[in-house]
Protein backbone atom coordinates (compact mmCIF):
# COMPACT_ATOMS: atom_id res chain seq x y z
CA UNK A 1 0.00 0.00 0.00
CA UNK A 2 2.88 2.23 0.63
CA UNK A 3 5.12 1.44 -2.32
CA UNK A 4 1.75 2.14 -4.59
CA UNK A 5 1.09 5.69 -2.80
CA UNK A 6 4.81 6.61 -3.41
CA UNK A 7 4.44 5.65 -7.20
CA UNK A 8 1.25 7.67 -7.49
CA UNK A 9 2.55 10.39 -5.73
CA UNK A 10 6.06 11.08 -8.16
CA UNK A 11 3.76 10.35 -10.90
CA UNK A 12 1.48 13.68 -9.72
CA UNK A 13 4.89 15.86 -9.56
CA UNK A 14 6.17 14.45 -12.97
CA UNK A 15 2.95 15.49 -14.53
CA UNK A 16 3.49 18.60 -12.53
CA UNK A 17 6.64 19.15 -13.76
CA UNK A 18 5.61 17.71 -17.16
CA UNK A 19 3.08 20.82 -17.51
CA UNK A 20 6.07 22.87 -15.89
CA UNK A 21 7.83 22.60 -18.77
CA UNK A 22 5.45 22.37 -22.11
CA UNK A 23 5.01 26.15 -20.17
CA UNK A 24 8.29 26.91 -20.52
CA UNK A 25 8.74 25.37 -23.66
CA UNK A 26 5.74 27.71 -24.72
CA UNK A 27 7.47 30.66 -23.47
CA UNK A 28 10.75 30.24 -24.47
CA UNK A 29 8.97 29.76 -28.09
CA UNK A 30 7.46 32.69 -28.19
CA UNK A 31 10.38 34.77 -27.15
CA UNK A 32 12.26 33.57 -29.95
CA UNK A 33 9.79 34.46 -32.10
CA UNK A 34 9.67 38.09 -30.62
CA UNK A 35 13.97 37.61 -31.24
CA UNK A 36 13.28 36.80 -34.71
CA UNK A 37 10.26 39.49 -35.43
CA UNK A 38 9.34 41.50 -38.76
CA UNK A 39 9.54 44.88 -39.42
CA UNK A 40 6.85 46.02 -41.35
CA UNK A 41 8.52 48.75 -44.22
CA UNK A 42 6.39 51.32 -46.51
CA UNK A 43 8.14 51.57 -49.51
CA UNK A 44 6.69 54.40 -52.05
CA UNK A 45 8.60 54.15 -55.39
CA UNK A 46 8.74 58.11 -56.85
CA UNK A 47 9.31 59.32 -60.24
CA UNK A 48 10.85 62.80 -59.72
CA UNK A 49 11.38 64.77 -63.15
CA UNK A 50 11.10 68.37 -64.54
CA UNK A 51 7.93 67.38 -66.99
CA UNK A 52 5.10 69.13 -65.63
CA UNK A 53 4.06 70.72 -62.46
CA UNK A 54 2.26 67.97 -60.86
CA UNK A 55 2.67 66.20 -57.39
CA UNK A 56 0.89 63.23 -56.77
CA UNK A 57 -1.63 63.40 -53.80
CA UNK A 58 -0.81 60.31 -52.41
CA UNK A 59 2.64 61.67 -51.73
CA UNK A 60 0.95 64.74 -49.87
CA UNK A 61 2.78 63.79 -46.55
CA UNK A 62 6.74 63.84 -48.06
CA UNK A 63 5.67 66.89 -50.18
CA UNK A 64 7.25 69.20 -47.85
CA UNK A 65 10.76 67.43 -47.29
CA UNK A 66 10.70 66.75 -51.35
CA UNK A 67 9.95 70.49 -51.87
CA UNK A 68 13.05 71.49 -49.35
CA UNK A 69 15.54 68.94 -50.21
CA UNK A 70 15.02 68.54 -54.72
CA UNK A 71 14.18 70.87 -57.53
CA UNK A 72 12.02 68.69 -59.28
CA UNK A 73 8.80 69.69 -60.31
CA UNK A 74 6.60 66.68 -60.74
CA UNK A 75 6.54 63.77 -58.73
CA UNK A 76 4.62 60.73 -59.42
CA UNK A 77 3.89 58.01 -56.96
CA UNK A 78 5.18 54.73 -59.26
CA UNK A 79 4.63 51.93 -56.62
CA UNK A 80 3.83 51.51 -52.99
CA UNK A 81 4.67 48.25 -50.99
CA UNK A 82 3.88 47.86 -47.54
CA UNK A 83 6.74 44.88 -46.71
CA UNK A 84 6.64 42.24 -43.87
CA UNK A 85 10.53 42.21 -43.52
CA UNK A 86 12.11 39.33 -41.73
CA UNK A 87 15.64 38.83 -40.95
CA UNK A 88 18.17 38.04 -43.75
CA UNK A 89 15.22 37.80 -46.48
CA UNK A 90 15.21 40.27 -49.36
CA UNK A 91 12.58 41.90 -51.45
CA UNK A 92 13.45 43.27 -54.62
CA UNK A 93 11.38 45.74 -56.24
CA UNK A 94 11.76 46.48 -60.05
CA UNK A 95 10.91 49.17 -61.77
CA UNK A 96 11.66 50.91 -65.45
CA UNK A 97 10.76 47.17 -67.14
CA UNK A 98 12.98 45.24 -64.62
CA UNK A 99 16.03 47.19 -65.44
CA UNK A 100 16.48 48.79 -62.27
CA UNK A 101 16.08 47.48 -59.20
CA UNK A 102 15.94 47.85 -55.20
CA UNK A 103 16.45 45.16 -52.97
CA UNK A 104 15.80 45.53 -48.94
CA UNK A 105 17.34 43.18 -46.71
CA UNK A 106 16.58 43.15 -43.16
CA UNK A 107 19.53 42.58 -40.81
CA UNK A 108 18.77 43.05 -37.66
CA UNK A 109 15.98 44.55 -35.11
CA UNK A 110 17.19 46.09 -32.07
CA UNK A 111 14.09 48.09 -30.09
CA UNK A 112 12.79 50.46 -32.48
CA UNK A 113 15.44 50.63 -34.74
CA UNK A 114 15.73 48.30 -37.95
CA UNK A 115 18.97 48.02 -39.98
CA UNK A 116 18.17 47.43 -43.42
CA UNK A 117 21.06 46.73 -46.36
CA UNK A 118 19.84 47.91 -50.08
CA UNK A 119 21.30 47.42 -53.00
CA UNK A 120 20.27 49.18 -56.29
CA UNK A 121 21.11 47.14 -59.12
CA UNK A 122 21.10 48.47 -62.65
CA UNK A 123 21.03 45.67 -65.47
CA UNK A 124 22.58 43.10 -63.13
CA UNK A 125 25.53 45.94 -61.81
CA UNK A 126 25.07 46.88 -58.26
CA UNK A 127 25.26 50.81 -58.77
CA UNK A 128 24.89 51.69 -54.79
CA UNK A 129 25.28 49.78 -51.69
CA UNK A 130 24.10 50.58 -48.55
CA UNK A 131 23.21 49.88 -45.27
CA UNK A 132 21.08 52.31 -43.00
CA UNK A 133 19.38 52.38 -39.57
CA UNK A 134 15.36 53.27 -39.21
CA UNK A 135 13.68 54.43 -36.35
CA UNK A 136 10.28 55.45 -35.49
CA UNK A 137 9.42 58.35 -38.13
CA UNK A 138 12.60 58.46 -40.11
CA UNK A 139 12.41 58.67 -43.37
CA UNK A 140 15.17 57.34 -46.33
CA UNK A 141 15.45 58.51 -49.59
CA UNK A 142 17.20 56.98 -52.22
CA UNK A 143 17.60 58.62 -55.06
CA UNK A 144 19.04 59.63 -58.16
CA UNK A 145 19.00 56.38 -60.82
CA UNK A 146 17.82 57.60 -63.76
CA UNK A 147 14.21 56.40 -65.31
CA UNK A 148 12.60 58.17 -68.21
CA UNK A 149 12.97 61.85 -68.13
CA UNK A 150 13.36 62.05 -64.63
CA UNK A 151 14.60 59.98 -61.36
CA UNK A 152 13.70 57.36 -59.27
CA UNK A 153 13.46 57.85 -55.81
CA UNK A 154 12.67 55.26 -53.23
CA UNK A 155 11.41 56.73 -49.65
CA UNK A 156 11.63 53.96 -46.99
CA UNK A 157 9.50 54.52 -43.84
CA UNK A 158 9.65 51.57 -40.79
CA UNK A 159 6.74 51.15 -38.73
CA UNK A 160 7.33 49.24 -35.19
CA UNK B 1 -24.85 -23.17 36.90
CA UNK B 2 -24.47 -24.40 33.44
CA UNK B 3 -27.58 -22.47 32.15
CA UNK B 4 -25.43 -19.05 33.42
CA UNK B 5 -22.35 -20.57 32.14
CA UNK B 6 -23.74 -20.53 28.98
CA UNK B 7 -25.77 -17.79 28.73
CA UNK B 8 -22.45 -15.72 30.28
CA UNK B 9 -20.14 -16.98 27.85
CA UNK B 10 -21.91 -15.16 25.74
CA UNK B 11 -21.55 -11.82 26.74
CA UNK B 12 -18.57 -12.86 27.33
CA UNK B 13 -16.95 -11.00 24.11
CA UNK B 14 -18.79 -8.09 24.82
CA UNK B 15 -17.39 -7.87 27.56
CA UNK B 16 -13.83 -8.08 26.31
CA UNK B 17 -14.76 -5.55 23.83
CA UNK B 18 -16.15 -3.00 26.51
CA UNK B 19 -19.64 -3.30 25.16
CA UNK B 20 -21.71 -4.36 27.87
CA UNK B 21 -23.78 -2.33 29.93
CA UNK B 22 -22.84 -1.94 33.50
CA UNK B 23 -25.70 -4.54 34.38
CA UNK B 24 -24.00 -7.22 32.40
CA UNK B 25 -20.38 -5.94 33.25
CA UNK B 26 -21.86 -6.94 36.78
CA UNK B 27 -23.43 -10.02 35.72
CA UNK B 28 -20.26 -11.15 34.00
CA UNK B 29 -18.01 -10.12 36.58
CA UNK B 30 -19.54 -12.18 39.16
CA UNK B 31 -19.51 -15.24 37.45
CA UNK B 32 -16.15 -15.14 36.29
CA UNK B 33 -15.37 -15.09 40.19
CA UNK B 34 -16.82 -18.55 40.50
CA UNK B 35 -16.34 -20.23 36.68
CA UNK B 36 -12.76 -21.44 35.80
CA UNK B 37 -14.35 -22.37 32.81
CA UNK B 38 -15.23 -18.80 32.04
CA UNK B 39 -12.13 -17.52 33.08
CA UNK B 40 -9.82 -19.51 31.11
CA UNK B 41 -11.97 -18.46 28.05
CA UNK B 42 -11.37 -14.66 28.37
CA UNK B 43 -7.57 -15.47 29.57
CA UNK B 44 -8.21 -17.32 25.79
CA UNK B 45 -9.01 -14.41 24.28
CA UNK B 46 -6.56 -12.08 26.09
CA UNK B 47 -4.17 -13.71 24.45
CA UNK B 48 -5.16 -14.09 20.89
CA UNK B 49 -5.42 -9.91 20.98
CA UNK B 50 -2.42 -10.26 22.25
CA UNK B 51 -1.13 -12.68 19.14
CA UNK B 52 -2.70 -10.62 16.24
CA UNK B 53 -1.50 -6.68 17.88
CA UNK B 54 2.00 -7.14 18.05
CA UNK B 55 2.79 -8.28 14.66
CA UNK B 56 0.23 -5.76 13.68
CA UNK B 57 2.07 -2.93 15.22
CA UNK B 58 5.59 -3.69 14.41
CA UNK B 59 4.42 -4.12 10.43
CA UNK B 60 2.55 -0.09 11.42
CA UNK B 61 5.81 0.57 12.29
CA UNK B 62 7.65 -0.58 9.58
CA UNK B 63 5.25 1.07 6.86
CA UNK B 64 6.09 3.93 5.22
CA UNK B 65 2.77 6.12 5.51
CA UNK B 66 3.67 9.59 4.83
CA UNK B 67 3.18 9.32 1.01
CA UNK B 68 -0.82 8.18 2.04
CA UNK B 69 -1.39 10.90 4.59
CA UNK B 70 -0.41 13.23 2.13
CA UNK B 71 -2.71 11.95 -0.44
CA UNK B 72 -5.46 12.14 2.75
CA UNK B 73 -4.44 16.07 3.85
CA UNK B 74 -4.79 16.96 -0.57
CA UNK B 75 -8.21 15.16 -0.39
CA UNK B 76 -9.13 17.03 2.69
CA UNK B 77 -7.79 20.41 1.41
CA UNK B 78 -9.58 20.04 -1.92
CA UNK B 79 -12.53 19.55 -0.01
CA UNK B 80 -11.97 23.06 1.99
CA UNK B 81 -12.47 26.19 -0.19
CA UNK B 82 -9.35 28.06 -0.80
CA UNK B 83 -7.70 31.07 -2.23
CA UNK B 84 -5.75 31.03 -5.58
CA UNK B 85 -2.77 31.80 -4.14
CA UNK B 86 -3.35 29.31 -2.09
CA UNK B 87 -4.20 26.88 -4.40
CA UNK B 88 -1.43 27.83 -6.62
CA UNK B 89 1.22 27.23 -3.60
CA UNK B 90 -0.33 24.11 -3.12
CA UNK B 91 0.19 23.01 -6.63
CA UNK B 92 3.78 23.99 -6.86
CA UNK B 93 4.82 22.67 -3.99
CA UNK B 94 7.33 19.79 -4.85
CA UNK B 95 8.89 19.41 -1.73
CA UNK B 96 7.98 15.47 -1.49
CA UNK B 97 9.98 15.27 -4.39
CA UNK B 98 13.09 16.27 -2.43
CA UNK B 99 12.72 13.12 -1.25
CA UNK B 100 13.55 11.18 -4.36
CA UNK B 101 16.34 11.68 -6.73
CA UNK B 102 14.01 11.91 -9.91
CA UNK B 103 13.89 15.70 -10.05
CA UNK B 104 17.71 15.63 -10.78
CA UNK B 105 16.98 15.39 -14.62
CA UNK B 106 14.41 17.72 -14.56
CA UNK B 107 16.18 20.24 -13.19
CA UNK B 108 19.21 19.52 -15.05
CA UNK B 109 16.76 20.42 -18.21
CA UNK B 110 15.44 23.49 -16.93
CA UNK B 111 18.67 24.96 -16.47
CA UNK B 112 20.21 24.14 -20.02
CA UNK B 113 17.06 25.70 -21.62
CA UNK B 114 17.53 28.39 -19.03
CA UNK B 115 21.51 29.33 -20.31
CA UNK B 116 20.25 29.11 -23.46
CA UNK B 117 17.42 31.48 -23.51
CA UNK B 118 19.48 33.83 -21.19
CA UNK B 119 22.04 34.43 -24.11
CA UNK B 120 18.68 35.97 -26.00
CA UNK B 121 17.73 37.72 -22.78
CA UNK B 122 20.92 39.21 -22.36
CA UNK B 123 22.21 40.15 -25.85
CA UNK B 124 24.33 42.84 -25.75
CA UNK B 125 22.12 45.13 -27.58
CA UNK B 126 23.82 48.27 -29.00
CA UNK B 127 22.83 51.43 -28.58
CA UNK B 128 22.75 53.65 -31.49
CA UNK B 129 22.34 57.29 -31.69
CA UNK B 130 19.72 59.32 -34.16
CA UNK B 131 22.89 60.94 -35.98
CA UNK B 132 24.11 57.58 -37.44
CA UNK B 133 21.53 56.74 -39.71
CA UNK B 134 23.73 55.57 -42.90
CA UNK B 135 25.78 53.00 -41.31
CA UNK B 136 27.35 52.39 -45.13
CA UNK B 137 27.30 53.58 -48.56
CA UNK B 138 29.56 52.65 -51.39
CA UNK B 139 29.15 52.67 -55.29
CA UNK B 140 32.03 51.71 -57.43
CA UNK B 141 30.19 53.34 -60.44
CA UNK B 142 28.85 56.99 -59.42
CA UNK B 143 29.39 59.42 -56.85
CA UNK B 144 26.85 59.44 -53.39
CA UNK B 145 26.17 62.26 -51.33
CA UNK B 146 23.93 61.42 -48.19
CA UNK B 147 22.35 64.03 -46.64
CA UNK B 148 20.42 64.32 -43.42
CA UNK B 149 17.64 67.01 -43.01
CA UNK B 150 17.32 66.14 -39.00
CA UNK B 151 14.35 68.78 -38.54
CA UNK B 152 12.16 66.95 -40.44
CA UNK B 153 13.92 63.03 -39.74
CA UNK B 154 14.75 62.54 -43.24
CA UNK B 155 17.89 61.54 -44.68
CA UNK B 156 18.66 61.25 -48.49
CA UNK B 157 21.45 59.10 -50.15
CA UNK B 158 21.95 60.29 -53.80
CA UNK B 159 23.45 58.69 -56.58
CA UNK B 160 24.67 60.89 -59.14
CA UNK B 161 24.78 59.33 -62.24
CA UNK B 162 27.61 60.22 -64.94
CA UNK B 163 26.10 62.37 -68.04
CA UNK B 164 26.35 60.04 -70.88
CA UNK B 165 24.75 57.02 -68.50
CA UNK B 166 22.54 59.82 -68.20
CA UNK B 167 21.70 60.08 -71.79
CA UNK B 168 21.42 56.75 -72.57
CA UNK B 169 18.70 55.69 -70.00
CA UNK B 170 16.89 59.14 -70.52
Amino acid sequence: MAIRGAGGGICHIMRRIALLLIIFFIFSFFTLSAASAQVQVRMRVIQASNVGQSIDPSLKELHDELKTLFSFTSYRLLREENLNLSIDQPFSISVHKGKTSLETTLVGQHKNVAELRMRVNREGTDILNTQVRLSPGRTVLVGGPKHGEGVIIYALTARF
Amino acid sequence: MKDLCSSTSKLLEKYFDQEVTDKERLLVEGHLKDCSACQSALMSMEELRTLIKNPVEEAVQKENFPWVWQKIEREIRLQEKRTWWQALRSWLDVTPLFKKKVWIPAVATVVVLLFITAQIFFKKIPSYSEASVVEYVESETNNVMVYDLEKAKVTVIWLFEEPEEESATS
